[in-house]
Protein backbone atom coordinates (compact mmCIF):
# COMPACT_ATOMS: atom_id res chain seq x y z
CA UNK A 1 0.00 0.00 0.00
CA UNK A 2 2.96 2.19 0.98
CA UNK A 3 4.64 1.26 -2.28
CA UNK A 4 1.41 2.10 -4.44
CA UNK A 5 0.77 5.35 -2.32
CA UNK A 6 4.21 6.47 -3.32
CA UNK A 7 3.86 5.75 -6.72
CA UNK A 8 1.08 7.09 -7.14
CA UNK A 9 2.18 10.31 -5.83
CA UNK A 10 5.28 10.53 -7.87
CA UNK A 11 3.07 9.69 -11.25
CA UNK A 12 0.98 12.63 -9.97
CA UNK A 13 3.94 14.98 -9.18
CA UNK A 14 5.04 14.54 -12.73
CA UNK A 15 1.89 14.90 -14.24
CA UNK A 16 1.45 18.28 -12.43
CA UNK A 17 4.82 19.12 -13.39
CA UNK A 18 3.97 18.82 -17.02
CA UNK A 19 0.85 20.16 -16.70
CA UNK A 20 2.01 23.42 -14.82
CA UNK A 21 5.04 23.46 -17.58
CA UNK A 22 2.27 23.46 -20.05
CA UNK A 23 -0.13 25.93 -18.68
CA UNK A 24 -0.17 29.43 -19.45
CA UNK A 25 -1.61 31.79 -16.95
CA UNK A 26 -2.01 34.87 -18.96
CA UNK A 27 -4.87 36.39 -20.47
CA UNK A 28 -5.89 36.99 -23.96
CA UNK A 29 -3.70 39.32 -26.08
CA UNK A 30 -7.21 42.22 -26.35
CA UNK A 31 -5.23 44.82 -24.84
CA UNK A 32 -8.54 46.21 -23.59
CA UNK A 33 -9.19 43.18 -21.70
CA UNK A 34 -5.64 42.79 -20.88
CA UNK A 35 -4.83 45.86 -19.11
CA UNK A 36 -8.43 46.45 -17.75
CA UNK A 37 -9.58 42.94 -16.24
CA UNK A 38 -8.54 40.27 -14.08
CA UNK A 39 -9.12 36.67 -14.77
CA UNK A 40 -12.49 35.98 -12.86
CA UNK A 41 -11.83 34.67 -9.52
CA UNK A 42 -8.35 34.07 -9.70
CA UNK A 43 -6.57 37.48 -9.72
CA UNK A 44 -4.78 38.13 -5.97
CA UNK A 45 -5.69 40.84 -4.11
CA UNK A 46 -2.36 42.39 -5.09
CA UNK A 47 0.35 40.90 -7.65
CA UNK A 48 2.90 43.44 -8.06
CA UNK A 49 5.03 42.77 -11.51
CA UNK A 50 6.71 45.01 -13.95
CA UNK A 51 9.59 45.24 -16.32
CA UNK A 52 13.23 46.43 -17.23
CA UNK A 53 14.30 47.47 -21.11
CA UNK A 54 17.86 48.53 -20.67
CA UNK A 55 19.46 49.55 -24.51
CA UNK A 56 22.16 51.17 -26.32
CA UNK A 57 21.72 53.10 -29.13
CA UNK A 58 23.89 55.00 -31.67
CA UNK A 59 23.86 57.23 -35.03
CA UNK A 60 27.09 58.64 -36.76
CA UNK A 61 26.51 61.81 -35.24
CA UNK A 62 26.23 63.66 -38.59
CA UNK A 63 26.11 67.85 -37.96
CA UNK A 64 24.03 69.71 -39.73
CA UNK A 65 25.14 70.77 -43.10
CA UNK A 66 22.58 73.96 -43.57
CA UNK A 67 20.43 76.10 -41.40
CA UNK A 68 20.43 78.39 -38.28
CA UNK A 69 22.43 75.54 -36.58
CA UNK A 70 25.00 74.47 -38.91
CA UNK A 71 27.91 72.58 -38.31
CA UNK A 72 25.84 71.61 -34.74
CA UNK A 73 24.69 68.43 -33.84
CA UNK A 74 21.29 67.55 -35.31
CA UNK A 75 18.19 66.71 -32.85
CA UNK A 76 17.42 63.37 -34.79
CA UNK A 77 20.82 61.76 -34.61
CA UNK A 78 20.83 62.46 -30.68
CA UNK A 79 19.29 60.15 -28.28
CA UNK A 80 16.03 60.96 -26.74
CA UNK A 81 14.96 62.16 -24.51
CA UNK A 82 18.15 64.58 -23.43
CA UNK A 83 18.96 65.09 -27.05
CA UNK A 84 22.65 65.49 -26.04
CA UNK A 85 24.53 62.22 -27.12
CA UNK A 86 24.80 60.31 -30.53
CA UNK A 87 25.35 57.43 -28.60
CA UNK A 88 25.37 55.45 -25.13
CA UNK A 89 23.45 53.49 -23.11
CA UNK A 90 20.03 53.79 -21.01
CA UNK A 91 17.27 52.18 -19.45
CA UNK A 92 14.63 53.14 -21.17
CA UNK A 93 11.63 51.65 -19.32
CA UNK A 94 12.12 50.23 -15.76
CA UNK A 95 8.49 50.43 -14.51
CA UNK A 96 6.52 48.34 -11.74
CA UNK A 97 3.27 47.76 -10.73
CA UNK A 98 0.66 46.40 -8.67
CA UNK A 99 -2.69 44.86 -10.02
CA UNK A 100 -5.67 42.79 -9.13
CA UNK A 101 -8.78 42.57 -6.99
CA UNK A 102 -8.33 44.86 -3.88
CA UNK A 103 -11.23 42.36 -2.34
CA UNK A 104 -10.60 39.12 -3.94
CA UNK A 105 -13.91 37.44 -3.11
CA UNK A 106 -15.37 40.43 -5.63
CA UNK A 107 -14.52 39.56 -8.84
CA UNK A 108 -16.35 42.34 -9.97
CA UNK A 109 -14.11 45.18 -9.48
CA UNK A 110 -9.70 44.83 -9.77
CA UNK A 111 -7.34 47.92 -10.39
CA UNK A 112 -4.57 48.45 -12.21
CA UNK A 113 -1.50 51.18 -10.93
CA UNK A 114 2.09 51.34 -13.03
CA UNK A 115 4.98 53.69 -12.28
CA UNK A 116 7.75 54.42 -14.75
CA UNK A 117 11.16 54.85 -13.40
CA UNK A 118 13.39 54.44 -16.56
CA UNK A 119 14.49 57.68 -18.68
CA UNK A 120 12.16 58.63 -21.30
CA UNK A 121 9.35 61.56 -22.30
CA UNK A 122 7.24 60.06 -19.11
CA UNK A 123 10.23 60.78 -16.85
CA UNK A 124 11.58 64.11 -18.11
CA UNK A 125 9.22 67.38 -19.23
CA UNK A 126 8.03 69.88 -16.47
CA UNK A 127 7.54 68.83 -13.47
CA UNK A 128 8.04 65.06 -14.39
CA UNK A 129 10.28 63.21 -12.54
CA UNK A 130 12.08 59.58 -12.60
CA UNK A 131 9.21 58.27 -10.70
CA UNK A 132 6.03 59.21 -12.48
CA UNK A 133 3.01 57.31 -12.43
CA UNK A 134 1.77 55.81 -15.18
CA UNK A 135 -1.72 54.02 -14.81
CA UNK A 136 -4.14 53.91 -11.64
CA UNK A 137 -7.24 52.60 -12.56
CA UNK A 138 -10.37 50.99 -10.93
CA UNK A 139 -12.35 48.69 -13.53
CA UNK A 140 -16.46 47.78 -12.23
CA UNK A 141 -17.71 45.05 -14.02
CA UNK A 142 -20.90 44.85 -12.48
CA UNK A 143 -23.14 45.67 -16.21
CA UNK A 144 -22.81 42.61 -18.64
CA UNK A 145 -21.42 44.14 -21.87
CA UNK A 146 -20.27 47.31 -20.64
CA UNK A 147 -17.39 47.07 -18.20
CA UNK A 148 -16.48 50.57 -16.73
CA UNK A 149 -12.80 51.68 -16.39
CA UNK A 150 -12.02 54.93 -14.67
CA UNK A 151 -8.94 56.77 -13.73
CA UNK A 152 -5.40 57.33 -15.50
CA UNK A 153 -4.86 54.30 -18.28
CA UNK A 154 -3.99 53.94 -22.10
CA UNK A 155 -6.48 55.33 -24.38
CA UNK A 156 -8.21 52.84 -26.75
CA UNK A 157 -6.32 53.62 -30.03
CA UNK A 158 -3.54 52.64 -32.40
CA UNK A 159 -1.93 49.47 -31.76
CA UNK A 160 1.85 50.20 -30.85
CA UNK A 161 0.27 52.35 -28.25
CA UNK A 162 -2.06 49.84 -27.13
CA UNK A 163 -0.47 47.41 -26.80
CA UNK A 164 2.19 45.75 -23.95
CA UNK A 165 5.54 47.47 -24.75
CA UNK A 166 6.93 44.20 -23.37
CA UNK A 167 5.96 42.56 -26.59
CA UNK A 168 6.67 45.70 -29.07
CA UNK A 169 9.01 44.10 -31.65
CA UNK A 170 11.08 46.69 -32.21
CA UNK A 171 13.49 49.38 -30.25
CA UNK A 172 11.67 52.48 -31.34
CA UNK A 173 8.21 53.22 -32.54
CA UNK A 174 7.73 54.18 -35.95
CA UNK A 175 7.55 57.61 -37.44
CA UNK A 176 3.72 57.65 -37.86
CA UNK A 177 3.40 56.50 -34.16
CA UNK A 178 5.93 58.35 -32.46
CA UNK A 179 5.60 62.29 -34.46
CA UNK A 180 1.78 61.48 -34.54
CA UNK A 181 0.27 59.51 -31.29
CA UNK A 182 3.31 59.78 -28.74
CA UNK A 183 2.18 63.91 -28.11
CA UNK A 184 4.10 65.86 -26.88
CA UNK A 185 2.45 69.05 -24.58
CA UNK A 186 3.77 72.44 -24.75
CA UNK A 187 2.35 75.80 -23.61
CA UNK A 188 3.19 77.65 -26.87
CA UNK A 189 2.43 76.30 -30.65
CA UNK A 190 6.42 77.70 -31.37
CA UNK A 191 9.20 78.75 -29.33
CA UNK A 192 9.15 76.26 -26.40
CA UNK A 193 12.53 75.09 -25.02
CA UNK A 194 10.88 72.12 -23.82
CA UNK A 195 7.83 70.00 -23.02
CA UNK A 196 5.75 71.54 -20.00
CA UNK A 197 5.42 68.03 -18.90
CA UNK A 198 5.62 63.82 -19.86
CA UNK A 199 5.13 62.49 -23.06
CA UNK A 200 1.27 61.62 -23.51
CA UNK A 201 2.58 58.17 -23.41
CA UNK A 202 -0.81 57.09 -24.96
CA UNK A 203 -2.64 57.39 -21.68
CA UNK A 204 -5.07 60.11 -20.62
CA UNK A 205 -7.07 60.22 -17.13
CA UNK A 206 -11.04 59.47 -17.92
CA UNK A 207 -13.41 57.04 -17.68
CA UNK A 208 -13.99 54.20 -20.35
CA UNK A 209 -16.56 51.95 -21.54
CA UNK A 210 -15.61 48.66 -22.56
CA UNK A 211 -16.03 44.85 -23.53
CA UNK A 212 -15.24 41.65 -25.86
CA UNK A 213 -17.26 39.08 -26.69
CA UNK A 214 -16.20 35.89 -27.85
CA UNK A 215 -18.34 34.13 -31.05
CA UNK A 216 -16.82 30.75 -31.41
CA UNK A 217 -13.26 31.59 -33.14
CA UNK A 218 -14.12 35.35 -33.17
CA UNK A 219 -13.55 37.86 -30.13
CA UNK A 220 -15.13 41.54 -30.64
CA UNK A 221 -14.15 44.34 -28.70
CA UNK A 222 -15.37 47.58 -28.17
CA UNK A 223 -14.13 50.73 -26.11
CA UNK A 224 -15.75 54.45 -25.79
CA UNK A 225 -13.85 56.73 -23.62
CA UNK A 226 -13.96 60.11 -22.70
CA UNK A 227 -10.97 62.02 -21.42
CA UNK A 228 -9.29 65.36 -20.18
CA UNK A 229 -6.98 64.95 -22.88
CA UNK A 230 -3.75 66.15 -20.84
CA UNK A 231 -1.60 62.65 -21.27
CA UNK A 232 -0.58 61.81 -18.23
CA UNK A 233 -1.60 64.70 -16.14
CA UNK A 234 -4.08 64.32 -13.85
CA UNK A 235 -6.66 67.16 -14.52
CA UNK A 236 -7.50 69.52 -17.39
CA UNK A 237 -5.97 72.20 -18.76
CA UNK A 238 -9.77 73.54 -20.37
CA UNK A 239 -13.04 72.22 -20.56
CA UNK A 240 -13.26 70.27 -23.70
CA UNK A 241 -12.76 66.51 -23.13
CA UNK A 242 -11.76 64.04 -25.79
CA UNK A 243 -13.29 61.35 -27.24
CA UNK A 244 -12.17 57.88 -27.64
CA UNK A 245 -13.72 54.88 -30.01
CA UNK A 246 -12.35 51.53 -30.41
CA UNK A 247 -13.24 48.29 -32.11
CA UNK A 248 -11.84 45.38 -33.14
CA UNK A 249 -12.78 41.56 -34.18
CA UNK A 250 -10.54 39.07 -34.11
CA UNK A 251 -9.90 35.65 -35.09
CA UNK A 252 -8.28 33.23 -32.71
CA UNK A 253 -5.82 30.85 -33.93
CA UNK A 254 -5.39 27.59 -31.99
CA UNK A 255 -7.92 28.87 -29.06
CA UNK A 256 -4.48 30.33 -27.92
CA UNK A 257 -3.49 32.82 -25.35
CA UNK A 258 -1.03 35.26 -23.61
CA UNK A 259 0.08 38.75 -25.47
CA UNK A 260 1.53 37.00 -28.28
CA UNK A 261 -1.95 35.32 -29.05
CA UNK A 262 -1.69 33.51 -32.75
CA UNK A 263 -4.81 35.66 -34.59
CA UNK A 264 -5.96 37.75 -37.10
CA UNK A 265 -7.09 40.98 -35.90
CA UNK A 266 -8.54 44.08 -37.74
CA UNK A 267 -9.40 46.70 -35.52
CA UNK A 268 -10.34 50.86 -36.08
CA UNK A 269 -10.15 53.82 -33.99
CA UNK A 270 -10.84 57.33 -33.87
CA UNK A 271 -9.78 60.28 -31.34
CA UNK A 272 -11.56 63.34 -31.08
CA UNK A 273 -10.54 66.73 -28.90
CA UNK A 274 -8.90 70.09 -28.04
CA UNK A 275 -5.66 71.23 -26.76
CA UNK A 276 -5.41 75.04 -24.97
CA UNK A 277 -2.32 76.60 -26.11
CA UNK A 278 -1.39 79.81 -24.28
CA UNK A 279 -0.53 82.06 -27.76
CA UNK A 280 -3.00 80.42 -30.10
CA UNK A 281 -5.70 79.41 -27.72
CA UNK A 282 -7.95 76.01 -27.97
CA UNK A 283 -7.17 73.82 -31.39
CA UNK A 284 -8.46 70.52 -32.56
CA UNK A 285 -6.64 67.92 -32.57
CA UNK A 286 -7.93 64.64 -34.19
CA UNK A 287 -6.70 61.08 -34.60
CA UNK A 288 -8.16 57.88 -36.49
CA UNK A 289 -6.89 54.57 -38.17
CA UNK A 290 -7.37 51.40 -38.95
CA UNK A 291 -4.90 48.31 -38.94
CA UNK A 292 -4.60 44.64 -38.68
CA UNK A 293 -2.27 41.95 -37.08
CA UNK A 294 -1.73 38.51 -37.66
CA UNK A 295 0.65 36.02 -36.03
CA UNK A 296 0.37 31.99 -36.39
CA UNK A 297 3.60 31.04 -34.12
CA UNK A 298 5.58 31.24 -36.93
CA UNK A 299 4.56 34.36 -39.63
CA UNK A 300 3.92 38.01 -38.30
CA UNK A 301 2.44 40.69 -39.88
CA UNK A 302 0.88 44.53 -39.07
CA UNK A 303 0.31 46.76 -40.82
CA UNK A 304 -1.92 50.52 -39.91
CA UNK A 305 -3.08 53.68 -41.37
CA UNK A 306 -3.53 56.34 -39.17
CA UNK A 307 -4.51 60.29 -39.95
CA UNK A 308 -3.96 63.24 -38.06
CA UNK A 309 -5.78 66.93 -38.05
CA UNK A 310 -4.12 69.49 -35.80
CA UNK A 311 -1.34 69.69 -33.34
CA UNK A 312 1.16 67.99 -35.29
CA UNK A 313 4.77 67.74 -33.98
CA UNK A 314 6.92 69.97 -35.67
CA UNK A 315 10.43 68.99 -33.89
CA UNK A 316 12.80 71.41 -33.25
CA UNK A 317 13.87 74.55 -35.54
CA UNK A 318 16.66 73.53 -38.04
CA UNK A 319 16.68 70.54 -36.02
CA UNK A 320 19.12 71.65 -33.88
CA UNK A 321 19.41 70.40 -29.95
CA UNK A 322 17.83 72.43 -27.04
CA UNK A 323 21.54 72.47 -25.53
CA UNK A 324 22.20 74.97 -29.18
CA UNK A 325 19.43 77.00 -28.39
CA UNK A 326 17.03 75.37 -30.77
CA UNK A 327 13.20 75.52 -29.52
CA UNK A 328 10.21 73.21 -29.94
CA UNK A 329 7.11 73.77 -32.45
CA UNK A 330 4.42 72.10 -32.65
CA UNK A 331 1.35 72.82 -35.94
CA UNK A 332 -1.85 73.39 -34.91
CA UNK A 333 -3.62 73.52 -37.89
CA UNK A 334 -1.97 71.12 -39.98
CA UNK A 335 -2.75 67.66 -41.01
CA UNK A 336 -0.53 64.39 -41.57
CA UNK A 337 -1.03 60.39 -42.32
CA UNK A 338 1.02 57.67 -42.73
CA UNK A 339 1.29 54.00 -42.48
CA UNK A 340 3.67 50.88 -41.37
CA UNK A 341 3.68 47.56 -42.82
CA UNK A 342 5.57 45.31 -40.52
CA UNK A 343 6.71 41.71 -40.96
CA UNK A 344 7.73 39.08 -38.89
CA UNK A 345 9.26 35.31 -39.36
CA UNK A 346 10.27 33.02 -36.69
CA UNK A 347 13.46 31.20 -38.16
CA UNK A 348 13.71 29.47 -34.95
CA UNK A 349 11.27 28.63 -32.16
CA UNK A 350 13.68 31.25 -30.03
CA UNK A 351 14.77 33.29 -32.86
CA UNK A 352 12.03 35.87 -34.86
CA UNK A 353 13.64 38.52 -38.30
CA UNK A 354 11.91 41.30 -38.41
CA UNK A 355 11.66 43.92 -41.61
CA UNK A 356 9.49 46.79 -40.91
CA UNK A 357 8.73 49.46 -43.77
CA UNK A 358 6.98 53.17 -42.20
CA UNK A 359 5.71 56.47 -44.28
CA UNK A 360 4.93 59.81 -42.42
CA UNK A 361 3.44 62.49 -44.60
CA UNK A 362 3.53 65.41 -42.37
CA UNK A 363 2.13 68.78 -42.60
CA UNK A 364 0.31 68.56 -45.75
CA UNK A 365 -1.32 71.64 -45.81
CA UNK A 366 1.76 74.04 -46.73
CA UNK A 367 4.52 73.42 -48.46
CA UNK A 368 6.94 74.95 -45.73
CA UNK A 369 5.72 72.27 -43.58
CA UNK A 370 5.55 69.64 -45.76
CA UNK A 371 8.11 66.81 -44.93
CA UNK A 372 8.27 62.72 -45.54
CA UNK A 373 9.73 60.67 -42.93
CA UNK A 374 10.51 57.06 -44.32
CA UNK A 375 12.19 54.02 -42.20
CA UNK A 376 12.98 50.53 -43.17
CA UNK A 377 13.62 48.61 -40.01
CA UNK A 378 15.70 45.26 -40.27
CA UNK A 379 15.34 43.46 -36.60
CA UNK A 380 16.37 40.53 -34.75
CA UNK A 381 14.81 39.26 -32.05
CA UNK A 382 16.07 36.70 -29.38
CA UNK A 383 13.64 35.20 -26.50
CA UNK A 384 15.96 33.49 -23.49
CA UNK A 385 12.32 32.52 -22.52
CA UNK A 386 8.74 33.81 -22.90
CA UNK A 387 9.67 36.42 -20.65
CA UNK A 388 13.48 37.49 -21.41
CA UNK A 389 14.66 38.81 -24.89
CA UNK A 390 17.12 40.74 -26.65
CA UNK A 391 16.30 42.70 -29.75
CA UNK A 392 19.01 44.38 -32.83
CA UNK A 393 17.51 47.13 -35.19
CA UNK A 394 18.87 49.13 -37.96
CA UNK A 395 17.17 51.83 -39.19
CA UNK A 396 17.59 53.23 -42.50
CA UNK A 397 15.97 56.46 -42.42
CA UNK A 398 15.16 59.44 -44.64
CA UNK A 399 13.40 62.53 -44.36
CA UNK A 400 12.29 64.74 -47.70
CA UNK A 401 10.61 67.80 -48.30
CA UNK A 402 8.82 67.16 -51.48
CA UNK A 403 7.59 70.82 -52.02
CA UNK A 404 10.53 73.07 -51.03
CA UNK A 405 12.42 73.90 -54.28
CA UNK A 406 15.80 72.46 -55.12
CA UNK A 407 17.51 75.02 -53.83
CA UNK A 408 16.18 75.50 -50.38
CA UNK A 409 18.77 74.72 -47.12
CA UNK A 410 15.85 72.72 -45.68
CA UNK A 411 17.17 69.73 -48.00
CA UNK A 412 20.55 69.91 -46.39
CA UNK A 413 19.29 69.84 -43.51
CA UNK A 414 17.31 66.57 -43.79
CA UNK A 415 20.41 65.27 -45.53
CA UNK A 416 21.61 65.03 -42.13
CA UNK A 417 19.59 62.34 -40.71
CA UNK A 418 21.57 59.30 -40.19
CA UNK A 419 20.93 55.48 -39.94
CA UNK A 420 20.70 54.58 -36.75
CA UNK A 421 21.81 51.12 -34.61
CA UNK A 422 20.27 49.83 -31.41
CA UNK A 423 20.04 47.16 -29.23
CA UNK A 424 17.98 46.43 -26.40
CA UNK A 425 17.51 43.73 -23.47
CA UNK A 426 14.24 43.49 -21.88
CA UNK A 427 12.88 41.71 -19.04
CA UNK A 428 9.31 40.83 -17.50
CA UNK A 429 8.45 39.62 -13.72
CA UNK B 1 -39.52 9.72 42.38
CA UNK B 2 -41.91 9.61 39.29
CA UNK B 3 -41.36 13.86 39.15
CA UNK B 4 -37.74 13.40 39.05
CA UNK B 5 -38.19 10.79 35.84
CA UNK B 6 -40.38 12.53 34.06
CA UNK B 7 -38.31 15.99 34.68
CA UNK B 8 -34.97 13.24 32.92
CA UNK B 9 -37.10 12.30 30.11
CA UNK B 10 -37.96 16.06 29.60
CA UNK B 11 -34.13 16.74 29.82
CA UNK B 12 -33.55 13.94 27.39
CA UNK B 13 -36.36 15.07 25.01
CA UNK B 14 -35.22 19.36 25.28
CA UNK B 15 -31.88 17.62 24.31
CA UNK B 16 -32.83 16.04 21.31
CA UNK B 17 -34.91 18.70 20.39
CA UNK B 18 -31.73 20.89 20.35
CA UNK B 19 -28.85 18.65 19.54
CA UNK B 20 -31.06 16.71 16.74
CA UNK B 21 -30.00 19.98 13.84
CA UNK B 22 -26.41 20.36 15.78
CA UNK B 23 -25.84 17.12 14.41
CA UNK B 24 -27.78 16.72 11.38
CA UNK B 25 -25.24 19.79 10.72
CA UNK B 26 -22.24 17.82 11.43
CA UNK B 27 -23.55 14.85 9.58
CA UNK B 28 -20.51 13.88 6.77
CA UNK B 29 -21.50 13.61 3.46
CA UNK B 30 -22.23 10.37 2.25
CA UNK B 31 -18.57 8.60 0.92
CA UNK B 32 -19.07 8.39 -3.31
CA UNK B 33 -19.42 4.38 -4.54
CA UNK B 34 -16.92 3.30 -6.49
CA UNK B 35 -15.05 0.17 -7.87
CA UNK B 36 -12.16 2.27 -9.18
CA UNK B 37 -8.70 0.44 -8.19
CA UNK B 38 -7.32 4.30 -7.34
CA UNK B 39 -9.15 7.18 -5.34
CA UNK B 40 -7.60 10.28 -4.90
CA UNK B 41 -8.79 13.49 -2.91
CA UNK B 42 -7.19 16.72 -4.22
CA UNK B 43 -6.28 19.79 -1.85
CA UNK B 44 -6.89 22.71 -2.99
CA UNK B 45 -6.86 25.74 -0.21
CA UNK B 46 -5.30 28.49 -1.88
CA UNK B 47 -6.38 31.29 -4.08
CA UNK B 48 -3.05 31.42 -6.14
CA UNK B 49 -4.26 30.94 -9.68
CA UNK B 50 -0.87 28.93 -10.65
CA UNK B 51 -1.90 26.34 -8.12
CA UNK B 52 -5.61 26.12 -9.06
CA UNK B 53 -4.80 25.40 -12.71
CA UNK B 54 -2.21 22.95 -11.21
CA UNK B 55 -5.07 21.16 -9.31
CA UNK B 56 -7.07 21.36 -11.91
CA UNK B 57 -4.02 19.56 -14.70
CA UNK B 58 -3.11 17.07 -12.10
CA UNK B 59 -6.89 15.57 -11.59
CA UNK B 60 -6.85 15.75 -15.71
CA UNK B 61 -3.95 14.13 -15.63
CA UNK B 62 -4.56 11.38 -13.50
CA UNK B 63 -7.61 10.47 -15.55
CA UNK B 64 -6.41 10.67 -19.01
CA UNK B 65 -3.07 8.55 -17.37
CA UNK B 66 -5.26 5.70 -15.75
CA UNK B 67 -8.93 6.15 -17.34
CA UNK B 68 -11.85 7.34 -16.31
CA UNK B 69 -13.15 4.38 -14.81
CA UNK B 70 -9.89 3.07 -13.24
CA UNK B 71 -9.63 6.55 -11.11
CA UNK B 72 -11.91 8.13 -8.88
CA UNK B 73 -11.43 11.86 -8.20
CA UNK B 74 -12.64 14.38 -6.01
CA UNK B 75 -11.31 18.03 -5.67
CA UNK B 76 -11.83 19.87 -2.15
CA UNK B 77 -11.50 22.81 -1.38
CA UNK B 78 -11.74 25.21 1.64
CA UNK B 79 -10.54 28.17 2.59
CA UNK B 80 -9.22 30.97 -0.02
CA UNK B 81 -9.22 27.60 -2.53
CA UNK B 82 -13.03 27.79 -2.23
CA UNK B 83 -12.71 30.48 -5.14
CA UNK B 84 -11.77 28.59 -7.40
CA UNK B 85 -15.55 26.87 -7.58
CA UNK B 86 -17.58 30.37 -7.26
CA UNK B 87 -19.37 31.15 -10.60
CA UNK B 88 -17.60 32.63 -13.18
CA UNK B 89 -14.21 31.62 -12.07
CA UNK B 90 -12.29 31.26 -15.43
CA UNK B 91 -11.84 27.78 -14.95
CA UNK B 92 -15.58 27.61 -15.45
CA UNK B 93 -16.06 25.58 -18.55
CA UNK B 94 -13.46 23.51 -17.87
CA UNK B 95 -14.73 22.76 -14.51
CA UNK B 96 -17.94 21.96 -16.43
CA UNK B 97 -16.71 19.88 -18.40
CA UNK B 98 -14.39 17.40 -15.62
CA UNK B 99 -17.83 16.88 -13.54
CA UNK B 100 -19.17 15.73 -16.81
CA UNK B 101 -16.13 13.13 -16.81
CA UNK B 102 -16.77 11.99 -13.48
CA UNK B 103 -14.49 14.39 -11.59
CA UNK B 104 -16.42 15.65 -8.30
CA UNK B 105 -15.91 19.11 -6.47
CA UNK B 106 -16.80 19.69 -2.96
CA UNK B 107 -16.91 23.06 -1.54
CA UNK B 108 -16.40 23.85 2.20
CA UNK B 109 -19.87 25.36 3.81
CA UNK B 110 -17.92 26.35 6.66
CA UNK B 111 -15.52 28.67 4.12
CA UNK B 112 -18.88 29.69 1.83
CA UNK B 113 -20.41 31.10 4.83
CA UNK B 114 -17.02 32.81 6.46
CA UNK B 115 -17.40 34.42 2.25
CA UNK B 116 -21.43 35.23 2.81
CA UNK B 117 -20.58 37.47 5.26
CA UNK B 118 -17.53 39.17 4.18
CA UNK B 119 -19.43 39.77 1.30
CA UNK B 120 -23.15 40.57 2.79
CA UNK B 121 -24.63 37.96 0.41
CA UNK B 122 -24.07 34.16 -0.08
CA UNK B 123 -21.19 33.09 -3.49
CA UNK B 124 -22.33 31.61 -6.03
CA UNK B 125 -21.39 28.54 -6.23
CA UNK B 126 -21.08 26.60 -9.94
CA UNK B 127 -24.02 24.01 -10.98
CA UNK B 128 -22.43 20.89 -9.89
CA UNK B 129 -20.02 21.34 -7.33
CA UNK B 130 -20.99 19.82 -3.71
CA UNK B 131 -21.28 21.46 -0.56
CA UNK B 132 -20.26 19.53 1.80
CA UNK B 133 -20.36 20.41 5.74
CA UNK B 134 -16.10 20.73 6.27
CA UNK B 135 -14.14 20.84 3.35
CA UNK B 136 -11.09 19.41 5.60
CA UNK B 137 -13.85 17.07 7.15
CA UNK B 138 -14.41 16.00 3.97
CA UNK B 139 -10.94 15.30 3.39
CA UNK B 140 -10.12 13.37 6.45
CA UNK B 141 -13.13 11.34 5.48
CA UNK B 142 -11.94 10.27 2.26
CA UNK B 143 -8.78 9.57 3.45
CA UNK B 144 -9.95 7.15 6.10
CA UNK B 145 -11.86 5.41 3.51
CA UNK B 146 -9.18 4.78 0.93
CA UNK B 147 -8.54 7.93 -0.97
CA UNK B 148 -4.99 9.11 -1.52
CA UNK B 149 -4.53 12.74 -0.61
CA UNK B 150 -2.18 14.84 -2.98
CA UNK B 151 -1.57 18.60 -2.47
CA UNK B 152 -0.21 20.21 -5.13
Amino acid sequence: MLNKTSQLKKTALLIALAGAMTSQSVHAANWLMVQGTEKDHQAPRAKVWGFVQAEYQQTDDTKLKAGPYAGKAAAFNQMAPQLDTSQGFNVRRARIGVRGNNFPLDNKINYFILAEFGNNGITTGGDASQGQLTDASVTLNHIPGARIRAGLFKTPGAEEGLQAIPVFNYVNFTNVTDRLLLERHFDNSTNNTGRSQSVGAFRDTGVQVFDAFRVGDWEHSYAVMLGNGNGLAMTDKDKHQDLYLYASTEKILDNSKGPRRAGLKFFAWMQDGKRTLDDVGTVDRKRSGLGTTYWDGKYRLAAEYITADGMIYGGTKGAGTPDDGATFSVLTDEKASGYYLDLGYRVLPKLELNVRYDMLDSGTEEDANHREFQTTTLGAQYFFNKKTSVRLNYEMRSIDAPDLPAASPVHDILDSIDDRLSAQVSLVF
Amino acid sequence: MKQKLNQSILTLLLSLVFTLPVMAAQQEAPLPETFAEHKVVLQISDSDPFKQTLVLNVAANLQRYYGASNVDIEIVAFGPGVRLMLQDNVNQPRIQSMIEGGIRFSACSNTLKNFAKKLGEDPLVMPGVNRVPAGAGRILQLNAAGWQLLKP
